[in-house]
């Protein structure tokens, strides 16, 4: 098994490869770079001082060509694609993911600030998910077609139908707007700083109770349901009617050994939680103007800041495939039949 | 009668049909389609009907009629509200009969005395308002709900075509084959999406087609993934094997014995796939780099809802037709599953 995991570990390095590869060639091939944002600024800069007096042919090139070939050579897109590909990539090893091309801070240094309000959201959301989803597929598989079971189905289903960032934008309306309950957005107050210690942990509930509302009713019904219907099969297995045939009370027959046999599909995709740490929708995080990572990833886009972009991609695809084995591992754990060969 | 359907399918349909939630959210959901198909007679701003000097027009479909058709003192398209009123107040011979809803999705309804977002009112027949330009949100969420829905059974179409294709192909053949393209997959699942869409948009202007060929280009992958585990497990099976010692083709046996058995798989995968069009179209919208303004749609009219939060007729209205469409979508996604892989349970208490 040992053999197995080794090859998946290797075989995440081609496709990180791959991946940035192709991120990094589209940035090369699109217009609307630092280059052409330094141009454009220059040339707003230019036409406010100047005014009208400044002609026409001047105001179609402000900067010279040897000011332009210098910023070329700052931001290396005078070497070819796959020279500086090489050059950012042995950068990556050594672990520098190089400077914002918007902001010239470190990139890394701002994907570390943001990684504490992804991991806030990310596990309060994952502790409700398995704190509801377990005990409520349970309940669901225990009473089967009840009145219960189906009014959880379709509350769980509405939930699962509507996308988070627009239940997002509807908390806001009726709660922030109409009844002005909760606040318009933010993550904590202006005046946080000067807030007391009780009252600091106050004003981020208070903040959070909207967006986390948003992040979480969609993902209950895909776990609930895996719940449920893991659950259901157990109980129709032979080896639960055994346990009940031989005198086992019907509920420690559930609790003992067909929930201990359905919390294995469960386990399948544990592992990829440890994507929390990258994690959050820019959706939703720009409806609620959450300063978090899914907000930094949508604005470096926005904005082409090329290097922040590449930094994030690289992070997430990495936990993204590490978690995808360690998801592997965690079944390997708790199913000793499975065997990977 | 040559196309006899095959008894398991028709077991199939009636499993579906007692299931009521997702029955009834079916024809829902095809009234809606139709209705939507119809959309330039129940919500337009031209007339259905107008009867002037002896003579009938039929002003829905076909050209723009100049205001001169009707003794008006323009050349431009006739503003069949101001005819009305005009012919009513007697300064004319006839009359006109407005749809339901007589605003366009285009149209904007300026005032003298106000500046638009108007709150709902049915005096004037904004049944749900007006957005901040001024347009009626009723005719924008109408067509908007069309382009939507198209624009979403469209992507369905071109993603199964490749997905199915290429996902069949890896689970038959395995190999080499199945290796690469299940790292390309990789690679493709972890390629920024909305990246490419910004960049891409920055570059020419998304029309429809383009925007369903970009989304085809990274969704294509969902389906792949379970097409080739269900061809795989297929592959394996006893009639395939005593369709090869029979001497089939590959493609044979692809296309007529394979295929078949996947059917399932994708019929019960289409209904979510519709909703996440639906879902993924607005999305897009919303951060402005979907289709390009004044389009109507859905996500347009939350960017606006989301800016002006005192105009909540805005968000109220497009989240209310999110929800049933969504929703109809996804009880008949939860039937169409429940009637092919019906579950029946026999526990011992």
């Amino acid at each position: 098994m040992a053999a197995y995991f080794i090859r998946r570990l290797l075989l995440v390095i081609p496709t990180l490869i791959g991946i940035t590869v192709m991120v990094f060639v589209i940035t090369r091939l699109v217009p609307g770079g630092p280059i052409e944002r330094i141009i454009l600024e220059s040339r707003q800069m230019q036409s406010q001082a100047g005014g009208l007096a400044a002609g026409p042919a001047e105001q179609k090139q402000p900067l010279s060509e040897a000011q332009i070939a210098e910023l070329r050579t700052y931001y290396g897109f005078d070497k070819p694609v796959f020279v500086s590909y090489l050059h950012w990539l042995s950068q990556v090893v050594r672990g520098d993911l190089g400077t914002s091309t918007r902001y010239y801070d470190p990139v890394w240094q701002m994907i570390a600030q943001r990684i504490p309000v992804s991991l806030y959201f990310g596990i309060l959301t994952l502790i409700l998910v398995y704190g509801v989803c377990i005990p409520l597929g349970i309940a669901k598989a225990l009473r089967h077609q009840s009145g219960f079971d189906n009014l959880t189905s379709v509350a769980v289903f509405i939930g699962y139908a509507i996308p988070g960032w627009v239940v997002g934008v509807l908390l806001l309306m009726l709660f922030a707007s109409v009844w002005e309950i909760f606040p318009l957005g933010e993550l904590v107050s202006e005046d946080f700083p000067d807030f007391s210690a009780a009252r600091k942990v106050l004003d981020l509930l208070w903040h959070t109770a909207l967006p986390l509302t948003a992040y979480v009713c969609g993902s209950f019904a895909v776990m609930t349901l895996l719940m449920k219907n893991t659950l259901m099969d157990n109980l129709a297995a032979d080896y639960v009617r055994t346990a009940v045939a031989k005198g086992l009370p019907f509920r420690r027959a559930v609790f003992r050994h067909a929930l201990r046999n359905s919390l294995i599909p469960i386990a399948t995709s544990f592992g990829n939680n440890v994507s929390v740490i990258v994690s959050g929708s820019f959706l939703i995080e720009k409806v609620f103007n959450i300063n978090g990572m899914g907000l930094l990833g949508y604005e470096s886009v926005v904005e082409r800041d090329y290097p922040v972009v590449l930094g994030i991609l690289v992070i997430s695809a990495v936990l993204f495939l590490i978690g995808n084995i360690l998801s592997d591992l965690c079944v390997a754990v708790v199913d000793p039949r499975v065997q990977f060969e | 009668m040559r196309f006899r359907l095959n008894p398991l399918t028709v077991q199939k349909i009636r499993r579906f049909r007692s299931i009521r939630r997702g029955y009834w959210s079916f024809w829902i959901f095809c009234l809606l389609i139709l209705f939507s198909l119809a959309a330039e007679l129940l919500v337009n701003d031209r007339a259905i009907l107008v009867h002037y000097e002896g003579r009938f027009y039929w002003p829905t479909y076909g050209d723009p009629l100049p205001g001169r058709t009707f003794g008006l003192d323009y050349d431009y398209e006739t503003d069949y509200r101001h005819l009305r009123r005009h012919l009513a107040a007697g300064r004319g011979a006839g009359w006109v009969l407005m749809p339901p809803v007589p605003y366009g999705p285009y149209s904007t309804d300026l005032r003298t005395d106000a500046f638009p977002p108007f709150a709902p009112s049915w005096s004037e027949r904004h049944y749900l308002g007006t957005d901040t330009v001024g347009r009626d949100v009723l005719a924008r969420l109408v067509y908007g709900f069309r382009i939507a829905i198209f624009f979403s059974l469209g992507l369905l179409a071109a993603n199964y075509a490749i997905g199915v294709s290429i996902g069949c192909a890896m689970g038959y053949f395995g190999g080499r084959f199945d290796l690469f393209f299940q790292r390309v997959i990789e690679i493709w699942a972890n390629m920024p999406f909305l990246y490419v869409v910004i960049i891409v948009s920055s570059i020419v202007v998304p029309s429809f087609a383009l925007l369903i060929a970009i989304m085809a280009f990274f969704g294509w992958i969902g389906i792949t993934w379970t097409m080739r585990t269900v061809t795989y497990k297929e592959r394996t099976r006893d009639y395939v094997l005593a369709a090869q010692v029979l001497g089939a083709s590959h493609g044979r046996i692809i296309l007529r014995h394979i295929l078949p058995n996947t059917v399932a798989v994708i019929v019960t995968y289409a209904p979510f796939s519709v909703a996440s069009g639906i879902v993924a179209l607005t999305s897009l919208d919303y951060l402005g780099f979907g289709l390009p303004p004044p389009t109507p749609s859905w996500g347009e009219l939350l960017q606006q809802g989301w800016a002006y939060m005192s105009a909540w007729w805005i968000v109220a209205a497009v989240v209310g037709a999110m929800v049933v469409t969504l929703v109809t979508v996804t009880f008949i996604g939860e039937a169409v599953r429940e009637a092919f892989d019906p579950k029946r349970y026999t526990v011992y208490e």
